[in-house]
């Protein structure tokens, strides 16, 4: 009795095991489809954001500027009759959090592409499952390096000029300007010397004059008092920053103490309303270059973004990221209009392939096709003035490196 | 010339910073035997309180006031509720518990200001001419400050009746209670004193970098740096190894490398430690088995 009792158990365990893999197998299989179908209603897209954490202060507002967006065109009947919904989920910046808020987006809620997510190593972490396993689109993601374009993957579209082509445009805008000899003062993590390094040789390749020097700083660095001396021992003409905001912040106040007052570049990271309200009146004159015109550009399409925010995001500023937030957010927009029937994950995708042309207004054009999944090399040339970040001309595009 | 100058004075102001900090963690550690990880987060809520009420236009003088009161307030409170229910001698329980104090005051200071970064006001603006060299009076105000909030701490300790309360606390808890010594009221003391002085280097740094809920964390480490070097049992240590984090640190940054200047001030702790463990200053302490 004991023993035949032994046995079924065993047997039943056994059942129970390979009832337990086939039923995991089956839920892989149904993850494994090739993107979510479209709704006749509704557009459901996802997003992972950090909404907390030490990089809450992009996700946020970007957050806000897409959100503004989505719920204006939603009012006005949405894309072709569609409302969008667009499902954000706070990763934190963690990237393992970002893969379990993927399984989420893609196989509970079903959405049909990524829109306007945020971070690099967060948005690769999560690449295997989402673009690979599953085949939804990822769409307009801040942040990106040079290897998600180049060869382009399937699914993979961007619409944020590369640091790299950020640090050349500032390079090129030095050297029109007349310096000869720059100085390149970034953080020593690699992200930023890889972008740092770009200077040089486009600096070069307008003026083969141009001497280019490279003085690199500890990350997170608040005591610039040194790093202003060996700027000043340099005797440079001019500076190019690829810092944080808050480093840049620190570097132009010492630099005003010291009395060291030279024309002074940077890119995006620091074209930020935070590197104003934190160096003051010391940020006066810092040329950068951005993504997206200057939120107080007086073109109808930026009057557009600052009117939506205060009506559908009223406690949020109307600065530089929620801007881009929404420029992604009205690329998507724009291109999923182009969908002739189901809005599904390859509709989306083959739309973006064939988008060649897609003006939002606030941003460069973008400009996407098969070969060819980020949208632009473009920035936009600003500069603070009155303590305000303020338009310089139109948007431009860099030089080619290398 | 000038320049040197100007980097010693900055290294001077940032080690005060490190200093007080550092003989905050040391008057707290002494007493109750924590290693208090929340001091800096505990410190930032004040900071934001403080900005906050210069927003409204109150003046800086009384935003530092406040930012003191509302960091000692909140320590007192994170004591009495999660560290004082350990019991004494929870040396490892307590720094746990302190980490993730911190962890949840950061959140809950980016959940209420935000995490952008907020600007936070000089208690004095302009420079002074010195050998030719534009010296932040700031930085001038920050060495003074230190140097008087660590003078007062040393009359406190060596003069007064409460201070010698204190060191025999700090001594033994236990011989302190026989002979009749309030050891939790004298534990409260050393934890608003140590948050008090974390509060006040918090305010004389933060106008250099900014204010975001992590704003403090790179100065209480490198207090950690100058406790470690100084010798965490002593508040000269404390004091002295933060001023040569700080000039060491400056130095390195502009005769050697600004992006090495970490890594030789740490080395240069390191090789104290491995000559002298218990710190320049420390006293090194036997186990009997």
């Amino acid at each position: 009795m004991f023993r035949t009792t032994k046995r079924f158990r065993r047997t039943l365990g056994t059942l129970a095991v390979v009832a337990a893999v086939s039923l995991t197998a089956n839920a892989c299989a149904d993850q494994d489809s090739s993107g979510s179908a479209g709704s006749a209603t509704e557009i459901h897209i996802g997003a992972w954001l950090p909404l907390t954490g030490a990089t809450a202060s992009y996700g946020v507002p970007e957050k806000a500027g897409a959100d503004a967006y989505f719920k204006m065109i939603n009012e006005s009947g949405g894309i072709n009759g569609r409302k969008v919904k667009w499902t954000v989920k706070d990763n934190a910046a963690d990237p393992q959090q970002t893969v379990q808020i993927a399984r989420e987006l893609v196989g509970q809620d079903k959405v049909v592409a990524i829109v306007n997510a945020n971070g690099t190593s967060q948005a690769e972490a999560a690449f295997p499952f989402v673009l690979t396993q599953s085949k939804v689109p990822v769409l307009n993601e801040v942040g990106g390096s040079e290897s998600w374009y180049d060869p382009p993957r399937a699914g993979l579209f961007g619409t944020q000029t590369l640091y790299e082509d950020q640090a050349a445009a500032v390079a090129a805008w030095a050297v029109q300007d007349g310096a000869k000899k720059i100085l390149v003062v970034h953080s020593d993590p690699a992200a930023f010397v890889n972008v740092a390094e770009q200077v040089g040789p486009v600096a070069k390749k307008v003026d083969p004059s141009v001497e280019v020097d490279r003085l690199p700083v500890k990350y997170q660095t608040t005591d610039y008092t040194p790093v202003i001396s060996k700027v000043k021992a340099a005797k440079t003409q001019a500076v190019i920053l690829i810092l944080t905001s808050p480093e840049a912040a620190a570097f132009l106040k010492e630099a005003k103490l010291q009395g060291l007052d030279l024309p002074t570049y940077a890119y995006a990271p620091v074209a930020a309303e935070s590197t104003v309200s934190l160096a003051k009146d010391a940020a006066e004159g810092l040329k950068a270059v951005q993504l997206v015109k200057a939120p107080s550009d007086p073109d109808p399409a930026v009057a557009e973004f600052r009117t939506a925010m205060a009506k559908y995001e009223p406690g949020q500023d109307a600065g530089f990221l929620a801007l881009w937030g929404w420029s992604n957010a009205k690329v998507f927009a724009q291109i999923a209009k182009t969908i002739k029937g189901d809005v599904t994950s390859q509709a989306i995708s083959a739309a973006y392939a064939k988008a060649s042309s897609v003006d939002p207004g606030v941003s460069p054009v973008m400009k996407f096709s098969a070969s060819d999944h980020l949208g632009t090399r473009s920035v936009q040339r600003v500069e603070v003035k009155n303590g305000v970040w303020t338009s310089v001309g139109d948007f431009y595009t860099p030089p080619a490196r290398g | 010339m000038s320049q040197f100058l100007l980097v010693l004075v900055s290294g001077v102001a940032s080690g005060a910073v490190y200093g007080l900090m550092g003989l905050g963690l040391v008057i707290i550690y002494r007493a109750t035997d924590v290693v208090n990880f929340a001091m800096a987060s505990l410190a930032t809520l004040g900071l934001y309180v403080a900005v906050s009420l210069h927003d409204r236009g109150v003046a800086t003088v009384l935003g530092i006031l406040a930012a003191v009161a509302i960091t000692v307030a909140a320590g007192l409170l994170v004591r009495e509720t999660v560290i004082r229910p350990l019991g004494q001698g929870q040396l490892f329980s307590a720094l746990v518990v302190t980490m993730g104090v911190s962890l949840v005051l950061e959140s809950l200071a980016g959940s209420i200001w935000g995490d952008q970064p907020k600007a936070f006001p000089n208690l004095v603006d302009g420079t002074v001419r010195w050998s030719g060299a534009a010296v932040p009076v700031q930085s001038l105000v920050t060495i003074a400050v230190a140097a008087v909030a660590m003078g007062l701490v040393g009359y406190l300790f060596a003069r007064t009746t409460l201070g010698s309360a204190m060191r025999a606390v700090a001594e033994s808890a236990d011989t302190a209670r026989i002979v009749g010594l309030g050891a939790q009221r004298i534990a409260r003391l050393s934890w608003a004193l140590g948050l008090g002085l974390a509060a006040l280097a918090a305010c004389l740094y933060a106008p250099r970098s900014g204010l975001v809920p992590t704003a403090l964390v790179a100065p209480l480490f490198r207090a950690f740096a100058g406790i470690f070097l100084g010798g965490l049992t002593s508040m000269y240590g404390a004091v002295i190894g933060g001023l040569t984090i700080g000039v060491l640190d400056n130095l390195a940054a502009n005769y050697v490398s600004a992006s090495f200047r970490d890594t030789f001030v740490f080395s240069f702790t390191v090789l104290v430690l491995l000559i002298r463990p218990q710190g320049m200053f420390g006293t090194r302490t036997f186990q009997r088995v």
